[in-house]
């Protein structure tokens, strides 16, 4: 008590001083409007800040905590993800897979189909699947499945539909580069079932490995956007002006099952246009 | 009554007229007026008790904020210009003056007075038209109310001087 006496009397000029001060400013806030608004806001920001501050740095201090929680929730939800995923038919699962990569998909429909039969160590491999022409399937449909490209359809039955797959000598999909944009013709050649070619890409074309190859959509067989596989290669092609690219294909043929045939409803309409413009052309020629 | 205290009451009670009689009246530029009230504060003599300058400075601009609707403002300037008081008249008090010096020509010279006038009134506008303004936005007009403030007052101090009763013995 004696020390703060002392302490009162040696600094009794700065404390009426600071108190006296105090009074001032406070009925300055206090009387003026202006002053007192001005006060407020700002003591408002400050505080404002200073809640920010103390609270992003407690927030800190919680982030192990915070981890464990997401970490078990994203054990949860990775659980939930597979029970759904097991839960849908493949076939479904290409119908999500092509609309989440296509902007509008409402000129097409997919009809779910089973290979029956199936060959793999041939030059001109082929794939027979249950679903024809009483279900829709027209020859040169497209067929996917749940990774990507299968092939086309050849030859159309009533009830059956003979596919060419992308593992057949003869097979010509034109698709690019998912990047750079860049096309090209992806062909296959009797070997490995899982490499096909992707040929033509110019060689000014930067090309890296594990760039995606997708369908262009430059045809009326494949909307744009459906994965093929992934550059493993890069070789320089036979006559040496362009590249040829070695596509890991993303289809595992040798244990596909169930796939999907693409009905493109617009590709009368894309057709007759071509044909019009076609004839238009020639009768100027 | 004692001489020095009627003689202060009546510089206390003419000031004060003064102020709102004509000084609150006075708008130069539209926002510039001058305060003359802390030459109350400025005239306390030297050696006169710190705490008591203080009280004084804050009572000084009570009255003032009470008849001028500045509540605050005036309070706490003259409340400042009393804790610099001690120091400004130091500053420009002669060497050798007496112990108990009021400030004025006679006392300190015109010149000296003159820089002790214009310092006390500047920094008692500078703080009286900050914390009018209460913010750092119009810093230019801040300064220009302070200084055209500071140059009527000090003009005003002038005449006071002359005109107002010295105290017996000091002055």
């Amino acid at each position: 008590m004696r020390y703060l006496i002392e302490l009162y009397l040696k600094y009794r000029f700065w404390l009426i001083f600071i108190a006296l001060e105090v009074v001032s400013l406070v009925s300055l806030v206090k009387f003026n409007r202006y002053q007192g608004s001005v006060y407020f806001t700002t003591a408002n920001t400050v505080s404002g800040a200073w809640y920010s501050f103390t609270s992003s740095i407690s927030s800190f201090f919680e982030l192990r905590s915070e981890n464990e929680r997401l970490e078990h929730e994203n054990e949860m939800l990775r659980k939930r993800l597979n029970d759904l995923r097991s839960g849908l038919k493949e076939d479904e699962n290409t119908i999500d897979l092509l609309s989440e990569k296509n902007r509008d998909l409402r000129s097409y429909d997919f009809v779910g189909a089973h290979v029956v039969n199936a060959t793999l160590n041939r030059a001109n491999n082929v794939f027979t699947i249950d679903r024809g022409l009483d279900d829709g399937v027209k020859e040169m449909a497209g067929v996917v499945c749940s990774s990507g490209v299968v092939g086309v359809v050849f030859k159309a039955s009533a009830h059956y539909a003979v596919v060419v797959p992308l593992i057949n000598e003869k097979s010509m999909v034109s698709c690019k580069l998912d990047t750079t944009d860049y096309f090209g013709t992806m062909q296959w050649q009797m070997g490995r079932p899982d490499i096909s070619y992707l040929n033509n890409i110019p060689r000014h074309a930067k090309v890296r490995v594990g760039m995606e190859v997708e369908t262009n959509g430059f045809s009326d067989i494949f909307p744009e956007h459906i994965p093929i596989g992934k550059v493993e290669r890069v070789e320089d092609s036979a006559d040496g002006l362009s590249y040829s690219l070695a596509v890991k294909l993303y289809t595992d043929f040798s244990k596909l099952r169930n796939v999907s045939v693409i009905k493109n409803y617009a590709r009368k309409e894309r057709k007759e246009l071509e044909m019009k413009v076609d004839t238009l052309l020639m009768d100027k020629e | 009554m004692n001489e020095t205290i009627k003689h202060r009451i009546i510089r206390l009670v003419a000031i004060l007229l003064f102020q709102i009689l004509l000084c609150n009246n006075i708008h130069i530029l539209g926002y510039a007026s001058p305060i003359v009230l802390p030459y109350l504060t400025m005239k306390f003599h030297r050696g006169s008790a710190r705490e008591s300058l203080l009280i004084w400075g804050f009572v000084i601009g009570l009255i003032f904020d009470i008849f001028s609707n500045t509540m605050g403002k005036g309070m706490a300037s003259c409340t400042l210009l009393g804790m610099l008081q001690p120091y400004l008249l130091r500053l420009f008090s002669p060497n050798e003056s007496v112990d108990m010096l009021v400030p004025s020509f006679k006392s300190m010279g015109f010149d000296r007075y003159i820089y002790y006038a214009v310092s006390s009134m500047l920094i008692f506008h500078l703080v009286f038209y900050f914390l009018e303004d209460f913010s750092l936005n119009h810093v230019r007009l801040m300064v220009t109310g302070a200084l055209l403030g500071t140059a009527l007052a000090v003009l005003f101090t002038v005449i006071a001087d002359v005109l107002l009763p010295k105290d017996a013995n000091i002055d």
